[in-house]
């Protein structure tokens, strides 16, 4: 008798836990990792399937390929410049606009989100047209400097400027958040009290505490400049996303491994942040 | 002359005067509170002499030397806030030392000066745990310990302790009272808690629309405010209207009972109508003492209040608030009740003409 209640219990509980269950989110769930998943396996099945006999050819291929090894240790250096500028630009500017210039704010998000409206053909063009001429003092025939273009570190500076502009939605976006973060009124008076000047608060108090917000933002700097092609195959730079284009026009398996590869570095750069930023969220969110 | 000394100082943002004509002399050593409602300049003030404002006019004197235009990291001012403001990514001795790092100070100084500002708030224990591993409580004596550890030349307290649960308050407040008179230091302290302005200052500046409405020791501004802003806003009041029955006297007329008070009204004319006050504790019940004005009242309402008990009583037309300690074992009368109501004619303030 009391077993049989007690299974009657266990059925109404097991009942219960599963109209508890949510169906449809693990369903949306589901249908939202296949629609990620599938064409990153299909990539993967792909770039195995050069050689059944060697899987690993086309990674090997690629990898022999010295071009493959300059163009992207030279887009990384391009990145990391990008990322450098793009903070010594944004961290400072953000700031400011928080403390004293809130007004301003409406301004500096829509410029920040010109990237997103103007294509980067229209910008590698407008770079072209300006910095294609020399420079002169202004109202004089004096010349002060050649075309940037004419010289492989005007160029460079060039583009990492070009990607700049297009990273700044992401950039200051991320750091932007990252300072709503944290109180960063009180905590700038707290140090000026305490004899801090403008280097000593940007540098030891606003960015440790925003470091979360900075390598996300650099994060996706990273991935936007590595796979740029428009201005690096505009201004002839030598990166590695014109390097994977033309890859991809002329060999089949090479840019399949290789666009598996960028995935995997990826995450592994994701994996990095969670586990440099883990205890640092937790304390600024604490605040 | 005056170790800190506020001249003429008027602030505003726009049309809008927020401090207007501001001036005050402080001693060295000397604890003052700004008190008064939101809005009533005292936050700014503070501010300006903290340097996060600059004065729109007047001058700001420390030690004799002008910082009116001083930036805040030159002026050596210590500054405690309402939000703790520690530093989320460094250590209770990290932030301590903070300020002794940015001067140059060698790391032995610096350790030196934390363990010894850590024994101050009795925060040992707790010199390498981060600001969220600790209470509201902890936080805001890591933020004294640190406002301290630079030895400033003031100490400014915005609202240090509204963010804190209510006897935490109590405690705190006695603490930093204990510590700014055993350093003898210079220290302004704002607060809307007239509690708190009273139990913790030397003097208090009751603020009220950018102006000062009264400077006092705690003791003059509850027992003679000079005006009715300062009889409201610090501690309970009853206010009423009377007229003046006789001037050389203090004979007055409240609703056609005879009172007297002990407050010149010798520049008044008889007829005059004046704006009295009466705290809720100078007012009794007749049977035990003598008083000037023995008076009658129907109880009207009675509010336990723990350990006072607080009586409403209509004298005349009028309803007073009448405080009695609370004592289980005399009886207090009942709603309907009728009673003589008793106050000495020191009681009876007259805030002005009405």
């Amino acid at each position: 008798m009391a077993s049989s209640e007690d299974r009657k219990v266990a059925e109404m509980s097991f009942w219960a836990r599963l109209r508890k269950f949510p169906f449809w989110s693990w369903l949306w769930l589901f249908i939202g990792a296949l629609y990620f998943v599938l064409p990153l396996f299909a990539t993967f099945e792909f770039s195995l399937s050069w050689d059944p006999e060697d899987p690993l050819k086309a990674y090997q291929r690629a990898f022999e390929d010295d071009k493959f090894w300059e163009t992207f240790i030279f887009s990384n250096v391009l990145a990391v410049a990008t990322i450098i500028a793009s903070v010594i630009l944004v961290v400072p500017t953000a700031y400011w606009i928080r403390l004293r210039l809130p007004e301003a704010r409406r301004v500096v998000e829509f410029i920040t989100l010109m990237p997103f409206v103007v294509p980067a053909i229209i910008l590698v063009f407008g770079l072209i047209r300006i910095y294609s001429t020399p420079f002169y003092v202004p109202f004089t025939d004096i010349r002060f400097m050649q075309p940037l273009t004419n010289f492989k570190i005007g160029t460079n500076i060039l583009i990492v400027a070009g990607y700049m502009v297009l990273a700044m939605p992401y950039m200051y976006r991320s750091v932007d958040t990252g300072m709503r973060t944290v109180d960063i009124r009180t905590l700038t008076e707290a140090a000026q009290s305490l004899g801090a000047n403008w280097y000593v608060i940007i540098t030891r108090i606003i960015l440790p505490n925003i470091r979360s917000a900075l390598l996300s933002g650099a994060l996706l700097t990273f991935a936007i400049v590595v796979g740029e092609v428009t201005l690096a195959s505009f201004l002839g730079v030598d990166a590695f996303g014109p390097y994977l284009f033309l890859l991809g026009q002329h060999r089949a398996y090479e840019p399949a491994a290789l666009s598996f590869v960028s995935f995997l570095l990826t995450w592994l750069a994701m994996g990095l942040i969670q586990m440099f930023t883990g205890g640092q969220g937790q304390a600024a969110g604490a605040h | 002359m005056a170790y800190l000394s506020l001249s003429n100082v008027t602030k505003q943002f726009g049309d809008v005067v927020v401090v207007d004509q501001f001036n005050l002399d402080m001693e060295k050593g000397e604890f003052v509170s700004f008190l008064g409602p939101s809005g009533c300049g005292k936050t700014t003030t503070l501010r300006m002499v903290a340097g996060f404002e600059v004065p729109s006019s007047g001058n700001i004197t420390l030690d004799g030397k002008d910082i009116t235009d001083k930036s805040p990291n030159q002026r050596n001012v210590g500054m405690i806030f309402q939000s703790y403001a520690l530093f989320p990514n460094m250590t209770v001795a990290q932030n301590i030392g903070f300020g002794l790092r940015i001067r140059g100070d060698s790391s032995d100084k610096v350790r030196e000066r934390v363990n010894e500002m850590l024994g101050l708030v009795h925060l040992e224990a707790h010199a390498t745990k981060y600001p969220y591993q600790l209470s509201g409580g902890q936080q805001q004596r890591v933020s004294l310990a640190r406002a301290l550890a630079i030895r400033p030349d003031v100490l400014l307290l915005d609202e240090p302790l509204s963010a804190l649960d209510a006897k935490i308050r109590v405690s705190l407040r006695a603490e930093i009272r204990a510590i700014q008179k055993r350093l003898g230091i210079t220290a302004i302290f704002v607060t809307h808690d007239q509690e708190e302005a009273l139990s913790i200052s030397d003097r208090i500046v009751v603020m009220n629309v950018g102006e000062i409405e009264q400077v006092g020791t705690p003791f003059e501004i509850y027992n003679f405010p000079k005006t009715q802003f300062v009889a409201n806003f610090v501690g309970a009041l009853n206010t009423a209207e009377a007229e003046i029955a006789d001037p050389s006297s203090g004979a007055l007329s409240l609703d056609g009972i005879q009172l007297v008070t002990a407050a010149k009204t010798d520049g008044y004319r008889r007829g005059d109508k004046v704006r009295i006050a009466i705290r809720p504790e100078r007012l009794g019940l007749a049977s035990i003492l003598e008083k000037a004005n023995i008076v009658d009242g129907s109880i009207e309402n009675i509010t336990f209040l723990g350990s006072v008990v607080r009586i409403q009583v209509k004298i005349g037309n009028t309803n007073f608030n009448m405080d009695t300690f609370n004592n289980p074992f005399l009886g207090i009368p009942e709603v309907g009740d009728k009673a003589k109501i008793t106050c000495s004619k020191e009681a009876i303030l007259i805030l002005g003409p009405v």
